[in-house]
């Protein structure tokens, strides 16, 4: 066959395996489409059962990108994500309010800080001092807030600090009263 | 079958991809963080290997030589996107720690070589034979390098695969509370591999005396 087909083999033949190739991702696809977009929405339940232990429900609204979690049918936050710019790249933080002023946490969901310094924002000593803050009040100590900045990682700090100020501000507006 | 076993076992000591023949190194300084990751990432790079290595060996007769490298390519392109659709899928903490270094395992050196070295010249049980070696010469290195890395770097050792999957192995009584963070960081990884290379090129010249 290779003969017959001289200078056109080639081509024949690439064309022949990406079509092979084709047909088994696709296959592979549909296979695991379903299971990885239950995971994805495992995973933000997860993320928002963090900042509200109590809740039963959740609803996204796509135009605003601001999750609003009921308990029992009652309204008890709203939740977004924020984005700071870190030591090491972007910090997404979910970011949660009771009302249109008062936080009622935070959670980094994915950082690039330097492991042992930076990457203390995870830990509750730090995220704990969000716990129903003003959003007003959402600044460094040396800056006129009420967040101490974690030693030796004043630029991680303030990353998260700007970032849960700035998404908060800006969504804040956007909830219905 | 002597043959067989004489491939297998060149991958892990004579061509070891990490140590001897110095191939991957990009994601073996990149995901070595935990031993976790170690493992993940061998697994993945194992099933592409392997995969890779069958197909390539099986379709060598019908491969014109001038588009060989596209079709490798395509083939080992495959077998990743299956691999990351898979972990995405049913390990999703795994594929998350991996990050872009999972589908980066289609340009990591050591498949395109094994399969256009190796895969494309050789009977298909022999290729699985090469496979396997390079895999599991692959994985050694990878769970030596991040077992050292997490212990020095963090002072402790724990899995953690998915949430609920959680094992805490142990936390070291001085390094658990200062531990040496150089090892996580990329200088750690560098030296850490330089000082292994060192190691194995020693311990393969006293056994070729």
């Amino acid at each position: 066959m290779k003969d017959k087909l001289g200078q056109y083999y080639p081509i024949l033949a690439l064309t022949v395996v990406v079509f092979i190739s084709v047909a088994v991702l696709s296959g592979m696809d549909s296979f695991t489409r379903d299971t990885i977009q239950y995971q994805k929405e495992l995973k933000i339940q997860r993320m928002l059962n963090q900042l509200f232990p109590e809740m039963s429900a959740y609803d996204f609204d796509e135009s605003t990108e601001i999750y609003t979690i009921t308990a029992d049918d009652t309204k008890i936050g709203y939740a977004f994500l924020g984005v700071g710019v870190g030591y090491g790249g972007n910090i997404d933080i979910v970011v949660g309010l009771e009302n249109k002023t008062t936080l009622r946490g935070i959670a980094v969901i994915a950082h690039a800080e330097t492991p042992g310094l930076g990457d203390k924002i995870l830990l509750p000593d730090f995220t704990d001092k969000f716990v129903g803050l003003d959003i007003s009040e959402v600044n460094l100590t040396r800056d006129g807030g009420k967040v101490d900045a974690i030693t030796g990682a004043t630029i991680s700090s303030r990353a998260v600090v700007d970032g849960v100020r700035a998404a908060a501000m800006e969504k804040a507006k956007l909830i219905p009263d | 079958m002597a043959k067989f076993w004489k491939q297998f076992l060149s991958g892990i000591v004579i061509t070891n991809p990490l140590f001897v023949l110095a191939l991957g190194l990009c994601p073996a300084l990149a995901v070595s963080v935990t031993v976790t990751n170690g493992i993940g990432m061998s697994l993945a790079t194992a099933f592409v290997l392997l995969g890779s290595a069958i197909v390539v060996s099986s379709i060598k007769n019908f491969v014109p030589n001038i588009v060989r490298i596209p079709i490798f390519i395509v083939v080992i392109a495959s077998f990743v996107t299956i691999a990351d659709l898979t972990l995405k899928a049913f390990i999703p903490t795994l594929a998350d720690s991996l990050g872009i270094f999972l589908p980066l395992i289609v340009v990591n050196c050591i498949i395109m070589g094994r399969a256009e070295a190796f895969g494309s010249k050789h009977p298909v049980h022999l290729a699985i034979a090469d496979a396997l070696g390079a895999a599991v010469g692959f994985a050694i290195a990878m769970i030596i390098i991040s077992f050292l890395r997490e212990v020095l770097g963090t002072g402790q050792l724990a899995f953690k695969v998915v949430p609920y999957f959680d094992i805490h192995l142990f936390t070291l009584p001085v390094l658990g509370t200062s531990p040496m963070a150089l090892f996580i960081l990329p200088p750690g990884a560098f030296l850490l591999i330089g000082l292994l290379l060192a190691l194995f090129r020693r311990l393969g010249v006293l056994k070729s005396e």
